[in-house]
């Protein structure tokens, strides 16, 4: 007989926001009005991974909005992560340009809190919550994709530190960025124990043997990267955590990377544009426009949901797979229902923001696990394998 | 720093919730198996008596009539707790709705078994949940400016037995509104009671989707062809998975819903398009849940001997109960557009 499927797993208890959320929300909402009305940004759909603007990012810093969870000590602001969770939600929900910060302060920050070193902390955690340095992460490869332990990317032992050679692939603003982790395996495959002899490896991408090239995007964007590492040498004092344990820290944040509001919200800026192009009488009305506001509110309450739940240090990896699946399909549908319902030619503006939306959409079910490997995780998670 | 956010899990009396569970778990494993031939449709009055005794037939009515007054959070545990077990009592219609609409009205309840109506202004009903079966059918018709409320015997109320997808009884009722003397109540009251059986409809439906996952998770599990278990076949983990996800959008949408609704009294302006989301995202989770348990069930799930049915069938009977699935979309759709573009996002973080 199988083991009852909690539906705690499946989706935590939903929660309010607290008085302090609200307060903060409300805060960062009339914040962003004003931007947006001074000509600041546009809003932009997918615009946190491919609308970079340093200016914008330390302008968030000023205000306390980067950081947040870092502890005060480090020159961060001893927020809450919901609270985190309440910023994020508002920034992309206007489509604000937050590409630059957008890696550092989602992962790079809470994986060096827990793995990273008293130096490393010290040396790194005050420049990423003021804003003033930014990273990418270096994990898939051109033979490794979704089967991550398959990585390639060698790290060799010197004196004093490692040698690391490989090509890592995808690197979102890598061009831009001061430094990234690098997945990289330090010991022999072992086809048993695929998971051991992995490391992480801080990487200054303006170090000697770094050579960065563009991958083009179909549109002809440049946000991602090739990133060749020739022999780079990474000192002992940047490794991050334990030689052999890169596998621990590579998934360990994948519930905050894969639960937060850019896995429903990429688009959204293209759903509030359609909602005025209806309005306008510029777009077919149909009821699956407010099918997907329902949508919305329920991977609203989701995704908050499962903050909650990391907030509360329960597990909730299946929960944060399931926001993703859902949340990423939703967001192409948007894109779709848009194209779908709109006449071209009729407001140039947002033609561009459906087209840059629809040329994005492969990458929301891919990025980040991808919805096929989720299912997988989910499947895992119901006692199915 | 921060004050503590409002859970629903906790929310709720966990001895009253360990109750539910353990009285309506023993009335599932003590039933037997489904008689094959037959259509078991009719109100199990024998569980009835156990959820009278316990306190949690009339769950959240008020003690002068009988009840226990508990808050809608432990009513919902009910509510999903009766659906997952396919259990035959009318907990929705007679607590939460009629002896509610009662007590509006400032009338008495004896300890019979209600259902309840919203009549046209000629006195007629359609698909009236367990008319027929009950003690008594508390009645709202249009009259003046608001509606009038009564209380009347099942005898005298004329009822056509109508087309039901599932283990329970639905009818057509007639009276005539000339011929029975209401008691007043204001078109406020009514609203309120609508967007109440939606809400409960919404619960019903989400206890009877995480049951059929859990059903299809043992069959998939159990079953083996090709020698392996089916849920070996990645194939057939996707039809499980999308049962899980959309499951779970419906569960979150529906609590997020109830949260509003007890967090401000059914006072906030907010509620009815929490309502309309969470009946949104439960009509179209039904669509996916259906389609894919029964496809991994395959033939045996399709019989009146295997107990899928109990809770496929009304799953598909609840979602188009005060107020079709379309018509929730609809409303979504007109608020959505009404809000526009710069007022969206406030409408659905409210």
């Amino acid at each position: 007989m199988p083991t009852t499927v909690s539906a705690a797993t499946i989706s935590p208890s939903v929660i309010t926001d607290t008085p302090q959320m609200a307060t903060l929300r409300a805060e960062v909402r009339d914040f962003l009005t004003e931007e947006i009305a001074a000509g600041a940004f546009r809003p932009t759909p997918d615009s946190w991974l491919s609308r970079w603007d340093e200016d914008f990012s330390r302008k968030l810093a000023a205000r306390g909005w980067l950081g947040m969870t870092i502890p005060t000590e480090y020159g961060g602001h001893g927020r809450t992560f919901l609270e985190r969770f309440v910023v994020t939600e508002e920034l992309l929900a206007v489509g604000a340009p937050v590409a630059a910060h957008w890696i550092a302060d989602r992962q790079i920050a809470p994986s060096l809190l827990r793995f990273g070193t008293e130096e490393q902390k010290q040396a790194f955690l005050p420049r990423i919550a003021a804003g003033d340095m930014y990273w990418g992460i270096g994990m898939s490869e051109p033979d490794s994709g979704s089967d991550l332990a398959s990585v390639r990317t060698r790290g060799v032992p010197v004196e004093g530190g490692w040698r690391v050679t490989g090509t890592k692939v995808w690197t979102s603003g890598a061009h831009e960025a001061d430094a990234f982790f690098a997945l990289a395996r330090t010991a022999p495959l072992d086809p048993q124990h695929r998971h051991q002899g992995l490391s992480q490896f801080i990487v200054d991408l303006h170090s000697e043997g770094v050579e960065i090239r563009p991958i083009v995007s179909m549109n002809g964007e440049h946000h991602f990267n090739e990133v060749h590492l020739n022999e780079v040498f990474i000192p002992d004092n940047r490794v991050l955590g334990e030689i052999g344990s890169g596998w621990t820290g590579v998934t360990s944040e994948l519930a905050y990377e894969r639960s937060g509001p850019e896995r429903y919200l990429s688009t959204f800026p293209v759903y509030a544009g359609l909602l005025d192009q209806a309005r306008a009488e510029r777009a077919s009305v149909d009821s699956r426009l407010g099918a997907t506001a329902g949508r919305l509110f329920g991977l609203h309450q989701m995704s908050r949901a499962v903050a909650g739940a990391l907030e509360r240090h329960e597990q909730a990896d299946v929960a944060a797979s399931v926001v993703k699946v859902l949340g990423t399909l939703t967001e192409g549908d948007i894109a779709e229902d848009a194209h779908l319902a709109t006449i071209p030619g009729r407001d140039d503006e947002f033609d561009q923001l459906v087209h840059l939306a629809l040329s994005h959409r492969p990458g929301f079910t891919l990025r980040g696990g991808t919805v096929e490997v989720l299912r997988g995780v989910i499947a895992r998670g119901l006692g199915l394998r | 720093m921060s004050d503590t956010t409002i859970n629903l899990t906790t929310a709720a009396d966990a001895d009253i919730s360990e109750l539910i569970h353990s009285v309506l778990t023993d009335a599932r494993e003590s039933a037997g198996p489904a008689d094959p031939t037959g259509a078991p449709t009719d109100l199990d009055r024998g569980l009835w008596a156990t959820l009278t005794e316990t306190g949690l037939a009339a769950l959240t009515a008020a003690e002068d009539q009988g009840g226990s007054e508990a808050s809608w959070l432990e009513a919902a545990v009910l509510v999903s707790a009766t659906a997952a077990t396919a259990a035959r009592v009318p907990v929705v219609e007679h607590d939460l709705l009629a002896l509610w609409l009662l007590a509006q009205a400032g009338l008495p309840a004896d300890d019979g078994i209600r259902t309840v109506a919203v009549l046209d202004a000629e006195g007629r009903a359609d698909n009236v949940a367990w008319a027929g079966q009950t003690d008594r059918i508390v009645l709202a018709w249009p009259s003046g400016d608001g509606y009038a409320v009564a209380d009347l015997p099942t005898a005298e109320v004329a009822i056509a037995p109508t087309a039901s997808l599932g283990n329970r009884p639905t009818a057509r009722i007639n009276v005539d509104p000339a011929a029975i003397t209401g008691t007043p109540v204001g078109a406020e009251v009514i609203a309120a009671f609508e967007q109440r059986a939606a809400l409960a409809r919404a619960l019903q439906i989400c206890g009877a989707l995480e049951q059929i996952l859990q059903v299809t998770i043992t069959h998939v599990t159990e079953r083996v062809q090709f020698g392996r278990p089916l849920a070996k076949f990645q194939a057939v983990q996707n039809l499980v998975t999308d049962i899980a996800t959309e499951a779970a959008l419906a569960r979150s949408a529906t609590d997020a819903a109830l949260l509003a609704a007890v967090n401000s009294d059914w006072e906030s302006a907010d509620l009815h398009f929490a309502i309309a989301a969470a009946r949104s995202c439960c009509g179209h989770a039904a669509t996916v849940v259906v389609r894919n348990a029964h496809q991994a069930l395959g033939a045996i799930g399709t019989t009146k001997e295997h107990q899928l049915h109990e809770f496929t069938q009304p799953v598909l009977m609840w979602r188009s109960e005060y107020g079709t699935t379309a018509e929730f979309d609809e409303h979504l759709t007109t608020c959505a557009i009404g809000a526009g573009g710069s007022g969206i996002w406030d409408l659905l973080t409210r």
